[in-house]
């Protein structure tokens, strides 16, 4: 089964966020899931540490730059998905991510500062790409947009699609419902009411619904 | 609030590509990503010997016959001269009822 890398050297970026959206939306539409948070500040352990993991995920912490490929090997069966969460920066745990994937996306938040520094995943992806001679399928997703797109946000979308680079529609709104995962932890589903729950939990499925298109398409 | 299935997942289709993951291709990897400036980051283990947990100092001159004595001791035991040191303050404890 296919292991999607969520990486971007710009911390901050939603990288977590996203993980636990597309790993929740994942196992709720019937696959097995394993998350491995190789983030030194824990995001994805103080999620699963609020509440009882749901059905079909299981969340490997403490990842290191030393154990990830053979982790990732470990997991990268038949039957189950593997969701890598990295640490927002560059280093060679990154890199070896990367070597390993089927899929990398790369969440960025439509600002220049983001847009600059998330790049550099996308060069690295590049790189790599071409000093392991195999395709490393990639797409940015944006995070945190307004309902309203801003023109810094149109610029930096054109201006990615002009290069060739894979845009995954929808973007991640800037949602309250996202935000509280970190406070309640499990899904979309089963946490209380954070504002327009149909509008967060229909983006996140579609979302999740547009990585699977692009496994399914890899595979 | 949904409590549906956003839409169903076919795990046919979801496959696996082949990777490389001998040490050559790792390194590879790692190579084309520190031109880029992703270098190692974790921790490295400390190298080298320990520090001695002998922190203390005695000021002693002792007549040069002895002095030598010690320092073959300590050189045939391969072991600090402090430690015989140590060893002969026990026995002196030991005698003197400290």
């Amino acid at each position: 089964m296919p292991t999607v890398v969520i990486a971007s050297p710009k911390g901050g970026a939603g990288k977590s966020t996203a993980a636990i959206l597309l790993g929740t939306e994942l196992a709720h539409a019937g696959a097995s899931v394993v998350m491995l948070d190789c983030d030194p500040n824990h995001s994805l352990t103080l999620w699963a540490d609020r509440a009882p993991l749901p059905d079909r995920i299981k969340v490997l912490s403490n990842v290191t730059e030393s154990d990830i490929v053979r982790t990732i090997k470990q997991h990268d069966t038949d039957g189950q998905i593997v969701v890598v969460d990295l640490e927002g920066v560059a280093s060679r745990l990154v890199s070896r991510a990367i070597s390993q994937a089927d899929l990398v996306i790369t969440p960025m938040r439509a600002t220049t500062l983001d847009a600059t520094i998330g790049v550099r995943a996308l060069q690295l992806i590049a790189e790599e790409e071409e000093a392991l001679d195999r395709k490393i399928p990639h797409a940015v997703v944006f995070t945190m947009t307004k309902a309203i797109r801003s023109k810094q946000h149109s610029g930096i979308a054109e201006s990615l699609a002009a290069q060739g680079v894979d845009l995954i529609n929808p973007p991640l709104m800037e949602r309250a419902a996202f935000s509280a995962l970190f406070e309640f932890g499990g899904n979309l589903r089963n946490m209380p009411a954070q504002g327009n729950m149909d509008g967060a939990i229909e983006n996140a499925a579609l979302f999740a619904q547009a990585v699977y298109k692009r496994l399914a398409e890899g595979g | 609030m949904s409590d549906g299935k956003a839409f169903n997942i076919d795990l046919g289709r979801l496959k696996s590509r082949e990777k490389d993951r001998s040490p050559q291709a790792i390194e590879k990897a790692e190579r084309a990503g520190e031109e880029l400036g992703f270098v190692a980051r974790d921790g490295q283990k400390r190298r080298g010997r320990k520090p001695s947990p002998r922190t203390g100092q005695v000021h002693a001159k002792v007549l040069p016959g002895v002095s030598e004595e010690i320092a073959n001791e300590a050189k045939r035991r391969g072991v600090q001269q402090g430690v015989l040191i140590e060893e002969a303050w026990a026995l002196y404890k030991e005698k003197s009822g400290i």
